[in-house]
């Protein structure tokens, strides 16, 4: 089988929390793992389909707030801790608003949600959820949200 | 230029986030059972030492394989080394040494010229000078630490690189951490490589300056970098800025490419910025004499305003040295701290270094020099060939004798050295966060001292242990007849 090869120049950014994020195949991996998961929930649980893209989406609410918007700083030491006041989803790119990769990750959760509720056929208490999922993590990707601590919760 | 497969880039990130979250969901009921057992520990008002987070990385992804480095040497690090054998009864988390030991083939030392072992013309000179000197001078510099063979050997490398004058140091990293605070201060700017060393970047940040970083090995984006840093000025001033150092290296020692000299003095004499040039790994190891990268790629050395490099890979010793203009050095003598404060080169050590360097000339009436060097250059350049004739990927260039083996997946890191070790190999492995995630390498160095059946039977090793790891990434050519090859080197 002919093999398929990437090239790209290496990308620039110093920080190397974030750095891995603009390597090719990152994209097509987070789409893939999202699929595998739908597939592993459906099954195991013996669920409806719509109840799993449900679990799905909560699930990938839980997992990217808790790693891109709450946990501050970067798991290495080697950095003498200049980003220990910075979200993952802050430090990504250098604080660089609405590039592609921005772009990429605030579409994914509005998507997901769209499959959700269309495949639950708009039931309560599912729709419930997943709208409050989908909106608390697009109003933490907005740009105006750089930096900003409501109430100066987790400052 | 980054060049992997498509799949393999989704099997490492794919594996690398089942390894984060396993080591999520460890850390969770780590914390967990700590909670419930202790209420009430004694150490209430107290800071914790670490972060939880910032230990991450190295608590559940480098303990677990943490028998892959650090490996205890039992000898001087020839072309065959002694590593001591160790075993663990906590998966890793703690390892013992035996007192057992394997001789393996020793392809991870930075043993350019083969100086490290004991040197027919060298170690007599050191024995001698460690009577005469005894081990250290037990002073700074400037008080009582200068001896003869300190002035010596100052001379000497200043003659050997081709500069005016030279300054020493003890250690190879302390002298680019300590003389680039001592070159730039608040109001300069530094624009070093994206690919620099930990050295360069902790001498950087404790300088005060700015810093700024370009696209490694592109003088086209350099001169873009220069250009809007002249521009704009100083930060909130926008004054002109003070100093201008582009800080580049010979050989960089984690992708084994030589730097893009000519195109980058160039650039930086058109805007009139200075240039340093750290040669730790090409003193000695390149060049038709071994004067480095300015020998070998034709630049001339007045053209580069301050050249570093240091003694540790080429010339069997320790320390560092920077070779620059007699004011720059006069100057340097004056301010640097490592001058004026550190305890100067221990003698024998010198002695080594002005040992080596003679051989390398030739002044030792022989010429081992230019055999040591030719054989480098040979062997490098067949090792190369060979791997990429198999099917990996080797980066660096030609002449270059650090070729890294590219890995990627995290698993393949331990699966390649305990393999490599079993067949008594001893390779250096490298992952996260020395490279970028997906780039994990093993880095093959090569010595002069490695004889034609070392390489032989390193290329033997390395070959059925990539079979069993499968990193042969790229088709392997069909094996030509063995007469033919012999005839094209």
């Amino acid at each position: 089988m002919a093999k398929l090869y990437a090239q790209t120049a290496p990308p620039m950014d110093m920080n190397k929390n974030t750095e891995w994020f603009l390597y090719p195949g990152v994209w097509t991996i987070y789409v893939l793992i999202l699929l595998l998961s739908w597939l592993l929930v459906f099954s195991v649980f013996g669920c409806t389909p719509g109840m799993a893209w449900t679990l799905v989406n909560l699930f990938h609410f839980a997992v990217t707030y808790y790693f891109f918007h709450w946990k501050k700083g970067t798991p290495f030491a080697e950095d003498q801790g200049i980003y220990n006041n910075l979200t993952w989803w802050e430090q990504m790119e250098n604080g660089k608003q609405l590039t592609r990769n921005r772009k990429f990750l605030t579409v994914v959760p509005v998507v997901l949600y769209l499959i959700a509720s269309h495949t639950t056929d708009y039931q309560h208490p599912m729709l419930f959820l997943n709208t409050i999922a989908v909106a608390i993590l697009e109003v933490a990707k907005f740009p105006n949200m750089h930096k900003v601590r409501i109430f100066g919760i987790n400052g | 230029m980054v060049r992997l497969p498509y799949l393999t880039a989704l099997t490492t990130l794919f594996s690398y986030g089942l390894l984060f979250a396993f080591g999520q969901m460890r850390d969770f009921f780590r914390k967990l059972i700590d909670w419930s057992k202790s209420k009430g520990k004694d150490l209430k008002g107290y800071a914790p030492i670490c972060l939880g987070l910032e230990d991450f990385y190295t608590r559940r992804l480098y303990l677990r394989i943490q028998d892959c480095f650090s490996r205890p040497i039992a000898s001087a690090p020839d072309a065959w080394i002694d590593v001591v054998e160790r075993y663990s009864n906590d998966h890793n988390k703690t390892l013992h040494r035996t007192s057992n030991t394997t001789k393996c083939l020793n392809l991870g030392s930075y043993n350019y010229l083969g100086f490290a072992a004991a040197d027919e013309y060298c170690t007599p000179l050191v024995i001698e000078s460690l009577k005469k000197y005894s081990a250290s001078t037990c002073s700074v510099r400037v008080d009582g630490g200068t001896t003869n063979l300190h002035t010596e050997l100052e001379e000497l490398v200043a003659r050997f690189v081709g500069k005016p004058a030279a300054i020493l140091f003890g250690m190879g990293y302390v002298t680019n951490s300590a003389i680039i605070p001592a070159l730039v201060g608040k109001g300069g700017l530094i624009i070093s490589d994206s690919l620099n060393h930990n050295s360069i970047v902790n001498g950087a940040r404790g300088s005060g300056a700015s810093v700024r970083v370009f696209q490694h090995n592109s003088p086209s984006h350099l001169e873009e970098v220069l250009r809007e840093q002249i521009a704009e000025g100083q930060p909130r001033t926008h004054r002109p800025w003070k100093k201008i150092i582009v800080i580049v290296e010979g050989i960089y020692s984690m992708e084994g490419e030589l730097c893009n000299l000519p195109e980058i003095i160039a650039v930086c004499k058109k805007y009139k910025a200075y240039t340093y040039l750290d040669e730790a790994h090409s003193i000695g190891a390149v060049g038709k004499s071994g004067r480095g990268v300015c020998e070998l790629l034709g630049v001339d050395t007045a053209d580069v305003d301050i050249m570093m490099g240091t003694f540790t890979k080429s010339f069997g010793s320790c320390g560092g040295y920077i070779a620059a203009s007699k004011e720059i050095i006069q100057y340097l003598k004056h301010t640097c701290p490592a001058h004026l404060y550190a305890t100067s080169m221990s003698p024998p050590a010198v002695q080594q270094v002005i040992s080596a360097i003679k051989v390398i000339l030739g002044e030792d009436g022989s010429n081992r020099g230019a055999q040591k060097l030719a054989s480098i250059r040979q062997n490098s350049n067949f090792f190369r060939s060979e791997l990429q004739k198999m099917g990996f990927e080797v980066l660096g260039d030609n002449d270059s004798p650090v070729m890294p083996i590219m890995l990627y997946n995290p698993a393949k890191i331990p699966a390649f050295s305990r393999e490599c070790l079993r067949r008594n190999v001893a390779v250096v492995t490298v992952a996260f966060p020395a490279t970028p995630l997906l780039l994990a390498r093993a880095r093959i160095c090569i010595s002069a001292s490695h004889t034609r059946e070392d390489l032989m039977k390193g290329l033997d090793v390395i070959s059925k242990v990539g079979d069993l790891v499968g990193i042969k990434y790229f088709p392997a050519e069909p094996p030509k007849h063995v007469e033919q090859d012999k005839k094209t080197l």
